[in-house]
C-alpha cells in the first residue's frame, strides 16, 4: 500500500490579489486533464474558474476560501491548495503554508512585487517553504519580468534567477526560452496544449546566452560538479543544472523564476515541470511534532507509511456533503474504516469516508498514505487538531493564529434569520479560527470579530447567501483591550444577609501585570482561610471580571490575580458568594492597578507613484500613524507605517482621492499598544455615556 | 534594560562623542572601509546613540532595501542588550523607535535635491524633523568638494546637527590625504569633523580614528570592532 513519496508534491499557489493565480490553477487543471474546458475568473460564459467554487468568489473575482485539488503531471501526484490573495484572509494562506511542502509565488509582470506579495513571502519564510516564482501576465502592456525578478531580489531578499526568458512581450508574447536546455518553447493548439520545441530565435540568442551565464553562475554555488564542468568549460548536462537548482531551492537559497501568461495559455506546462523538478517531496522537508506522552518533546515525523499515524486537520468546511475535514498525513497510513484518536480530545473517531477533493467535487479513495492531503467525512474536530493511531500520542506544532482586531454588531431581521444566523456563525467559527463571535449581554447584540473590514463583510454576505440569514450590520468597532500597569492589593468582603439564605465570602490578595499571556490565577492560600472547594469560585469570579473592563468595556488581558487570604462562613459561604467576592475584589484592585486601554496597531504599507509620496505620508500622519520608512523605486514609492486600526476606516477612499486612484495599501495586525491620553479619555467618556443611556 | 543603561552601554561612549551630541553646532562624520567590513554597523550604532539621547534620526540608505536596514537596527539593539531581560528592552525599543525613520533610494535615483524635496515634505507637514542624518551608500566617486560643501549648507537650512556618511575604499587606489584619509575622500577630508576607518588586522578589526575634532579620545587611538557582533570596543 506504500506510495513512492518522491512522486508526491504538496504545493500552494499564493500571491497578490489579481495577479492571476486562480487563472493559473485553472490552466494547471486543464493541462493535467482534471477539467476539460477552461472558464475564466470573470468569464463571459458565467461558469467561473473551477477553484472559485463559492458563488461570492465567482462574483467578486477573488478567491476567498482556499480549495484543495489534486492532479497528476508527468507521473507526479500534485496536491494544490489555491490560496486567497487579500490580506484579510491570511489565515487561509498561513494554514495552507503550514501543511504544504513547497509553493509557487505568482507575480504580475506589470504590478511586480506588491505589498501583499511581501506579506505572503514573509509567511513563506516563517514556515520555511521552498518556492518557485511564476511571473504571470507577460502579455499585458507594461510587462517587464526582468524588473520583477530584480524586485524579488531587492524587496523580498530572495536569490531569484530566471530559468526562462520570454519570447516577445506584451502583445508579441509568443513563447519562452528555457535557459536550462537552451530551447525555445511555443504553445500551440486552441488552448496552448501542444508544446513545440524549436531553436532560440536568432535575435534572442545573445541575450539568452547572457541570461544563461547569469543563471549558471548563481546555481553553480549549489553543485561542485557543475562548478567543475564550468571551470573546465565542458558541455553542461541540463540534468546537472536542474540538480543544482533543486538543491538551492530546497535549501531556501534560490528561487527559480518562470515566466508566461496563464490567460494566454503560455508557459504553464514548463512551470509544472519546475514544480516536479525543483519543489520538495514530503521526505525532503522536516516536519516537527510534539510528543504528548513526554512533556511535549519535539521530534521529527518520519514520513514512513508503516509508522504510527500522525495526521493534521488544517481546514474544516461544512458544505453540501456535510462536515468536511481537510487533513495532511505526516506519517503512517489511514484506510477507510480505521479508527483514529483525536489527541486534543482523546476521543476515538472512525474514518467513514476518505476523499480527494477537486475544488467542490470529490473522488472517493480507500486509503491515504504519508505526505498526502485528503478530506475526511463526518469527523467532529476543530481546525488544527491532530489525529493519531492508538500507539502514539502527539500533536503537530500549533499554527500562528492572529487575534481578531475588528468587530461588528449584527442583528437578525426576523426570527427565521435568527435561527439561520446561529447555524452560520457556528459553522464559520469552526472553520476559521480568526473569526469569533459572542453576545454582548449588556446590549444583547451579537458581535462578530475578525481580521479586517472585508473579512467580516464576506461572512455577512455568506450568511445571507448560504444560510438565508438577513442581518442588519452596525458600524465596525475596533477591538480594544484593557490591561493593568502596576501591582495593586485587594481585600473585599461580600456579605448579604437580608432575606433568605445569606451570602458571605472575603477575598484578599493582589493583582499584577502579566508579561506573557492573557490571565493567570495563583492560589497562595495557606491555613484554609478560603476552603478548597471555593478556590475555583474565586478563579471564576476573576475570569468573569475580565470579560468587560471598567474603562471602556473591553476585555481585560495581561493580568495575574493572586489570592493569599480570605474568610468564610460555615453556613453562608457558597460558590456564588465567593464568585461575587472575587468580582468585588477585582473591581477594587483594578482601578488601583492603573488600568490603560490598548488598541490594535496595524502594519500598513502604501504603494503609489513617487509624486504622491508627500500626500501619502501626510495622510498617514493625520491618522496618528508612525512612518517607519519609505522606499523609492524608480517612479514608485512604498511608505511603511504603524497606524492604529481605529484610524484606518475609510482610508481606501481617502487614498484613492489623494492619488487619483493610483496608490493602494495593505495592512496586517502588528501589536496592541496603549492609546494616547486624549483617545483614552474619549473612549472612557463614550463608554460612560453609553452605559448611562443603556 | 532601561534606556539609561542602553545609553551608558552605547559603544559610542568609547569615542567620547556624547559631548558632541549635546553641542549645538553642525558636524559631519565619515566612516570608511573596504566593502563588507561593517560601515553600516557603525552608522547604526551612531544613529542609535542619537536616538537614545532623544534626537530624531533619518537614515538614508542608498542601494539597500528597507528591510535590510531595519534588520541592522534590530540586530545591533539586540546585541547591545544581549544580557538583559527582554520585557524592559522591548519597552525601550518601543520608546526610541519613533526617533527613527528610514528612507531608501536606488543608487541611480538618489540626489541631494531629491533628498531635500523629501525632507521638506516631512518637515512642512510636521511629520518628522530629523536632527541627525545618516547617509549610507553615498557615491563619493561622483561627490565633488563642492557637492559635499553643499551638504554643509543643507545641514544649516534644515537645522540638522549631524550628518554621518559611509564611504567605500578600494585596495588598488593608494591615494590618501596628509592625515591618512584614503581615496575617494582624500581631498575632501577638511569638510569632516570626524573620520573613522575600519581596518582588518589578522583576526581582529581595528577602528582607527583618523580625525576627530570633539572626541574625548585622542586622534590616532585605535579602537576595535568585535568581529562577531560588530560592536565598538576598546582595543
Amino acid at each position: 500500500m506504500s506510495v513512492d513519496l518522491s512522486n508526491v508534491r504538496n504545493i500552494g499557489i499564493s500571491a497578490h490579489i489579481d495577479s492571476g493565480k486562480t487563472t493559473l490553477t485553472e490552466r494547471i487543471l486543464f493541462y493535467t486533464d482534471r477539467i476539460h474546458a477552461i472558464h475564466d475568473v470573470r468569464g463571459k460564459d458565467g461558469v467561473g474558474a473551477k477553484m472559485d467554487s463559492m458563488e461570492l468568489e465567482r462574483e467578486r473575482g477573488i478567491t476567498i476560501q482556499s480549495a484543495a485539488t489534486f492532479c497528476n503531471w508527468k507521473g507526479k501526484d500534485i496536491n494544490i491548495i489555491d490560496t486567497p490573495g487579500h490580506v484579510d484572509f491570511t489565515i487561509e494562506v498561513e494554514r495552507a503554508l503550514r501543511v504544504l511542502d513547497g509553493a509557487v509565488l505568482v507575480l504580475c509582470s506589470v504590478g511586480g512585487v506588491q505589498s501583499q506579495s511581501i506579506t505572503v513571502n514573509r509567511q513563506m519564510t516563517r514556515y520555511k517553504v521552498p518556492r518557485i516564482a511564476f511571473i504571470n501576465k507577460c502579455d499585458r502592456t507594461g510587462a517587464n519580468p526582468e524588473r520583477v525578478t530584480a524586485q524579488l531580489r531587492e524587496k523580498l531578499g530572495l536569490n531569484a534567477h530566471m530559468v526562462q526568458m520570454p519570447i516577445g512581450l506584451e502583445i508579441d508574447l509568443v513563447g519562452v526560452v528555457d535557459l536550462v536546455t537552451m530551447k525555445a518553447l511555443y504553445f500551440e493548439g486552441d488552448n496552448g496544449e501542444i508544446i513545440r520545441e524549436d531553436e532560440i530565435p536568432a535575435a534572442l540568442q545573445e541575450r539568452a546566452q547572457e541570461k544563461r551565464e547569469e543563471l549558471l553562475e548563481a546555481v553553480s554555488m549549489f553543485s561542485d560538479e557543475l562548478m567543475e564542468v564550468m571551470l573546465e568549460e565542458g558541455e553542461i548536462n541540463p540534468e546537472l543544472i536542474r540538480d543544482a537548482i533543486r538543491k538551492g531551492t530546497l535549501a531556501l537559497e534560490l528561487t527559480p523564476v518562470f515566466v508566461g501568461s496563464a490567460y494566454k495559455n503560455k508557459g504553464v506546462q514548463p512551470m509544472l515541470d519546475g514544480v516536479n523538478a525543483y519543489l520538495p517531496c514530503p521526505t525532503d522537508v522536516e516536519n516537527m511534532a510534539l510528543d504528548l506522552s513526554e512533556g511535549e518533546k519535539e521530534f521529527a515525523v518520519t514520513n514512513n507509511p508503516d509508522d504510527p499515524l500522525i495526521m493534521l486537520a488544517f481546514k474544516l468546511e461544512d458544505g453540501r456533503y456535510g462536515q468536511l475535514t481537510y487533513v495532511r498525513t505526516y506519517q503512517g497510513t489511514v484506510t477507510k474504516g480505521d479508527s483514529v484518536f483525536n489527541s486534543r480530545t482523546g476521543k476515538k473517531v472512525k474514518i467513514g469516508r476518505l476523499c480527494r477533493m477537486h475544488s467542490d467535487e470529490m473522488e472517493d479513495i480507500d486509503f491515504c498514505g504519508s505526505g498526502d492531503i485528503v478530506a475526511l467525512f463526518g469527523v467532529d474536530c476543530a481546525s488544527g487538531d491532530t489525529f493519531c493511531s492508538g500507539d502514539i500520542s502527539c500533536s503537530m506544532s500549533s499554527m500562528h493564529i492572529p487575534e481578531p482586531v475588528i468587530s461588528l454588531a449584527i442583528t437578525p431581521v426576523d426570527n427565521k434569520a435568527q435561527i439561520n444566523m446561529s447555524k452560520a456563525l457556528n459553522r464559520f467559527t469552526k472553520e476559521d479560527p480568526t473569526f469569533k463571535t459572542f453576545v454582548d449581554h449588556e446590549t444583547n447584540e451579537t458581535i462578530i470579530s475578525g481580521m479586517g473590514e472585508l473579512h467580516l463583510e464576506v461572512y455577512v454576505e455568506r450568511m445571507k447567501r448560504e444560510y438565508n440569514a438577513e442581518v442588519q450590520v452596525g458600524a465596525p468597532q475596533v477591538a480594544y483591550r484593557e490591561t493593568i500597569t502596576t501591582r495593586a492589593e485587594f481585600n473585599y468582603t461580600h456579605k448579604k444577609q437580608t432575606g433568605g439564605s445569606g451570602q458571605f465570602g472575603r477575598v484578599a490578595g493582589y493583582m499584577e501585570p502579566l508579561e506573557e499571556g492573557e490571565y493567570e490565577f495563583v492560589d497562595s492560600i495557606v491555613g484554609g482561610s478560603i476552603p478548597r472547594e471555593f478556590i475555583s469560585s474565586c478563579d471564576k469570579g476573576f475570569q468573569k471580571s475580565l470579560v468587560k473592563g471598567s474603562l471602556c468595556g473591553s476585555a481585560v488581558t495581561g493580568v495575574r490575580c493572586v489570592i493569599n487570604d480570605g474568610a468564610f462562613h460555615a453556613v453562608d459561604s457558597s460558590d456564588v458568594a465567593f464568585q461575587l467576592a472575587a468580582i468585588g475584589a477585582f473591581k477594587e484592585g483594578y482601578m488601583k492597578a492603573k488600568p490603560v486601554i490598548m488598541e490594535p496597531i496595524m502594519k500598513v504599507s502604501v504603494e503609489g507613484p513617487t509624486e504622491f509620496q508627500g500626500s501619502i505620508m501626510g495622510s498617514i500622519n493625520q491618522r496618528r500613524g508612525m512612518i517607519i520608512g519609505t522606499m523609492e523605486e524608480g517612479n514608485y514609492t512604498v511608505v511603511e507605517a504603524d497606524v492604529p486600526l481605529s484610524e484606518m476606516f475609510g482610508y481606501s477612499t481617502t487614498l484613492r482621492s489623494l492619488t487619483q486612484g493610483k496608490a493602494e495599501f495593505t495592512m496586517e495586525f502588528s501589536a496592541f499598544k496603549q492609546v494616547p491620553k486624549l483617545v483614552n479619555d474619549e473612549l472612557i467618556k463614550k463608554y460612560q455615556s453609553e452605559k448611562k443611556n443603556a | 534594560m532601561g534606556k539609561k543603561n542602553l545609553v551608558m552601554n552605547n559603544p559610542l561612549r568609547i569615542l567620547g562623542l556624547e559631548k558632541k551630541v549635546k553641542e549645538d553646532g553642525a558636524s559631519m562624520g565619515l566612516v570608511m572601509s573596504r566593502a563588507g567590513l561593517g560601515k553600516t554597523a557603525i552608522l547604526v550604532q551612531i544613529a542609535l546613540d542619537s536616538m537614545l539621547w532623544g534626537d530624531k534620526v533619518l537614515h538614508v540608505s542608498i542601494g539597500e532595501g528597507f528591510d535590510k536596514t531595519r534588520v541592522w537596527y534590530d540586530d545591533i539593539l539586540r546585541l547591545m542588550a544581549a544580557e538583559e531581560k527582554s520585557e524592559s528592552f522591548q519597552t525601550t525599543v518601543a520608546e526610541i523607535m519613533p526617533n527613527r525613520m528610514i528612507m531608501t533610494f536606488k543608487e541611480s535615483s538618489f540626489s541631494q535635491a531629491k533628498l531635500e524635496e523629501r525632507l521638506d515634505d516631512l518637515v512642512q507637514q510636521k511629520i518628522y524633523k530629523p536632527v541627525c542624518l545618516i547617509i549610507d551608500g553615498y557615491d563619493f566617486q561622483k561627490g565633488t568638494h563642492a557637492a559635499l560643501e553643499e551638504f554643509k549648507e543643507f545641514m544649516v537650512r534644515h537645522g540638522l546637527k549631524r550628518i554621518w556618511f559611509s564611504a567605500t575604499t578600494h585596495r588598488e587606489d593608494k591615494r590618501e590625504s596628509a592625515i591618512g584619509v584614503p581615496a575617494p575622500c582624500h581631498d575632501i577630508d577638511d569638510l569632516f569633523d570626524v573620520v573613522l576607518m575600519i581596518a582588518p588586522k589578522n583576526e581582529a578589526i581595528d577602528l582607527k580614528i583618523l580625525k576627530c575634532v570633539s572626541c574625548t579620545v585622542d586622534t590616532g587611538t585605535t579602537l576595535m570592532l568585535n568581529p562577531s557582533t560588530m560592536l565598538i570596543q576598546k582595543a
